[in-house]
């Protein structure tokens, strides 16, 4: 008996310092990467305001884009989303809408509003889709750069392919039709591609940021509110966290294994002899960064990957739980699907940064902090079962947890406020303290519990995304 | 390792270590929170004192401009003068008189450029210029460049070689709205490569300020940097200089590089149609 009592207080002993070592390891990396963020933002904005962007706009040599748009039973925004994106500040660009077999009258409003007719384009497919039934252009030449797609049912990677195959352009950038872009997010976007000093840019992406309870005019966002839902509100925070603290240091180390599927720019060529998207993953974005990287690590091609920080993209965040789980057991699948179609990345020093500090950090934080987090949930219920948990140290490791993540969504806070100051209204701002005191007991234990659901979802091999319905943004007359 | 062992093993650590980092936590975000009140606050007090200074500056450049009143005049008015020690209130003058710079041109701009001279500002623009910070100089390059002061040409071509891209961009773009075409001959002993986007920003400048005597660009097709011929065959072709195409048909036949041999020929295809 003193022998397993003994035991229990080794693993017991073993348990605090694995849980301790681990949250201390977790909460420095978050550190580290929010300072390198925050210096390499004030560099970016610096320099930022020195750049003249119109000289984009009246030149020629401004690099060439094909706006992809994947379209999926959007018929009641379509005509709107389509206004906006043909009406970008950009020249050089034309703008493909992608069918994806809706079973609404999208297609019938897109022929109608545009004077659609059936184009006699010769393209020769390089990746594989499903079938196109036809390919649209506009009889009216204000509607000169609109392309459309209608094509049968294949899913968000499978439209995007198609685009890639039509794309007449060098560079495509690849959006979710229901953003709202800024309006010179394409000028942003494509700025980085004319820089190239010796390494390729094969991708660049922006910011994106939540606009439920924004006002939008003409497909254009005109006021910047925080929502009042607290689901959303907590992801305006998060978005923030994620985009000013996180995504910029991997952009300045360029380990960046994400660009958002809403807005990125992707170099045709490299995504297309990469393989183009792949339709076997729900995180079809990150696979494809992950493997145009891949792809110029093994031909030891210089390359680099661009991350602008500026908010170019305005997405609606689910505001109520049950889309918002489907969401994020969604994105948890995708992650798991591309780290394990890339396992041979993982430590592997043959992949330089990505191989020995990015795919590790996802692998550690990203895909198993959720699944570590449960484990620790059920010890604990276990330990206070057997009347073995010290409540004092629990409590105050708790409180250790608790006051870290209100400190950096106030990190957060703070770099917005120097930086892009999108919140000027003081009730905003008190909004989003607020929410920083809620998220560690609210936000958080919904996101384990929606990672959970993918990882289950995925053991039982789940496959596409959903019904994912949304809201629709406030609109100015 | 075993003394690391040890001390954890006692268990003495862990309660105070717990206790100062939650300490810690809090302390950071109250400083934070405090820092995020008060950057709001000086934002609105900027604000403020700009709204009241541009109606000011409003009025002082309107008797500058439209009623012949010179800065000496003005120095009799000791509040404008006290106002005018401050620095906040000399950069928005400045912001305002390039402003008028831009939207004015004969009589009314070289008063401006006067008044830019005798009220001293010139003095902070070149002492700008001085400063170890590269955005400093960038900030008084382009205010030197915007009210054409000429004698500023020689510092600002030495900063046109910078290492630092901006304001190697920010040097050339104001080395060509003084010098126009002579604002660039000097590439063509560039040794670095030039990229696109400071290419697309020096074509932009010779729109944007109509260079129209464009004497001297085909020299940059004489360069040994292949980056300085191209940027010399993007100008010869977006400003479509017809009067180049000699030389870029000389280039033609003597470059071994198959790139610029094909832009060359790109652009004679394009000048000559």
């Amino acid at each position: 008996m003193d022998f397993l009592i003994k035991d229990l207080e080794w693993f017991l002993d073993m348990y605090i310092l694995l849980v301790l070592g681990y949250a201390i390891l977790i909460m420095s990396s978050y550190l580290v990467l929010a300072y390198l963020s925050t210096k390499a933002l004030r560099s970016y904005l610096k320099k930022n305001s020195f750049v003249d962007y119109e000289v984009l706009l009246t030149s020629e040599f401004a690099p060439k884009l094909s706006l992809i748009a994947p379209a999926y039973n959007e018929s009641f925004t379509i005509e709107e989303n389509v206004k906006s994106l043909l009406s970008l500040n950009y020249n050089n660009y034309e703008v493909i809408v992608v069918n994806d077999g809706s079973k609404d009258n999208s297609m019938e409003i897109l022929i109608k509003t545009y004077d659609l007719i059936l184009a006699e384009r010769d393209f020769h497919p390089q990746i594989e889709t499903k079938k196109i039934r036809g390919l649209y252009i506009s009889r009216n030449a204000a509607f000169k750069k609109l392309v459309v797609i209608d094509k049968e049912n294949g899913g968000k990677a499978d439209a995007l392919n198609a685009g890639l195959n039509i794309a007449n352009n060098p560079y495509v950038v690849c959006i979710d039709v229901d953003c709202i872009l800024d309006k010179d997010s394409l000028l942003k976007l494509a700025k980085p591609f004319l820089e190239s000093s010796g390494k390729r840019i094969i991708a660049t992406g922006g910011v994106v940021r939540i606009a439920n309870q924004c006002v939008i005019k003409n497909g254009r966002l005109v006021e910047v509110n925080i929502p009042d839902v607290m689901l959303s509100r907590i992801q305006v925070l998060e978005y923030l966290r994620a985009f000013l603290l996180g995504r910029m240091a991997w952009g300045k180390l360029d380990g960046l294994l994400l660009i958002s599927g809403a807005f990125g720019a992707f170099d045709k060529e490299i995504a297309l002899l990469a393989g183009g998207y792949d339709t076997k993953t729900v995180g079809e974005d990150m696979e494809l960064v992950v493997r145009m990287r891949r792809y110029m690590l093994e031909n030891t091609l210089p390359y680099t990957v661009c991350y602008i920080p500026d908010p170019l993209c305005w997405t609606e965040a689910p505001e109520d739980f049950k889309i918002f789980k489907k969401q994020r057991s969604r994105w948890m699948r995708g992650t798991i699907e591309t780290l394990s179609f890339h396992k041979k990345m993982f430590l592997n020093p043959k992949y330089k940064l990505l191989g020995m500090l990015s795919v590790p950090y996802w692998t550690l934080f990203e895909f198993l902090a959720p699944g570590i987090e449960f484990i620790g949930l059920l010890i604990t219920v276990f330990f206070i079962i057997f009347g073995l948990l010290n409540w004092h140290f629990f409590l105050l490791l708790v409180l250790f947890v608790y006051t870290f993540a209100v400190m950096f969504s106030v990190i957060a806070l703070f770099s917005e406020e120097r930086t892009y100051h999108k919140y000027p209204k003081q009730a905003d701002f008190f909004k989003l303290l607020l929410a920083a005191f809620i998220e560690p007991v609210y936000f958080h234990p919904l996101t384990v519990y929606a990672a959970l659901l993918g990882y289950k979802e995925k053991i039982k091999g789940t496959k596409g995304w959903g019904e994912m319905t949304r809201k629709g943004f406030t609109k100015k007359p | 390792m075993e003394k690391i062992w040890e001390f954890y093993k006692n268990g003495q650590w862990e309660v105070p270590f717990l206790i100062f980092s939650i300490c810690l936590f809090v302390a950071t975000s109250l400083f934070l929170y405090l820092l995020i009140i008060e950057s709001r606050n000086r934002n609105i007090k900027k604000e403020r004192l700009r709204n009241e200074y541009s109606i000011l500056i409003e009025k002082l450049m309107s008797s500058v401009i439209f009623e012949d009143v010179s800065f000496a005049a003005l120095k009799e008015d000791k509040n404008l003068m006290v106002l005018f020690d401050t620095s906040f209130f000399r950069e928005n003058v400045v912001e305002t008189l390039i402003n008028l710079h831009k939207n004015y041109e004969g009589i009314y701009a070289l008063k401006l450029e006067q008044f830019y001279k005798d009220s001293g500002l010139i003095k902070d623009s070149f002492r700008k210029l001085k400063s170890l910070r590269w955005e400093i100089k960038c900030k008084g390059i382009t205010e030197l460049a915007e009210l054409n002061v000429y004698d500023a040409f020689d510092t600002i071509v030495a900063f046109s070689k910078a290492r630092n891209k901006t304001l190697k961009i920010t040097a050339i773009n104001a080395c060509i709205k003084l010098a126009g075409t002579n604002g660039i001959v000097h590439l063509t002993e560039h040794a670095d490569p030039i990229d696109d986007w400071t290419q697309v920003n020096i074509i932009s400048a010779f729109k944007k300020h109509d260079i129209g005597d464009t004497k001297g660009v085909e020299l940059l097709l004489e360069s040994q940097n292949t980056t300085v011929v191209a940027l010399g065959l993007k100008l010869i072709k977006e400003l479509k200089l017809t009067q180049k195409v000699p030389y870029v048909a000389e280039l033609a036949a003597r470059t071994n590089n198959n790139l610029i041999k094909y832009e060359a020929q790109n652009v004679l295809q394009t000048l000559t149609l």
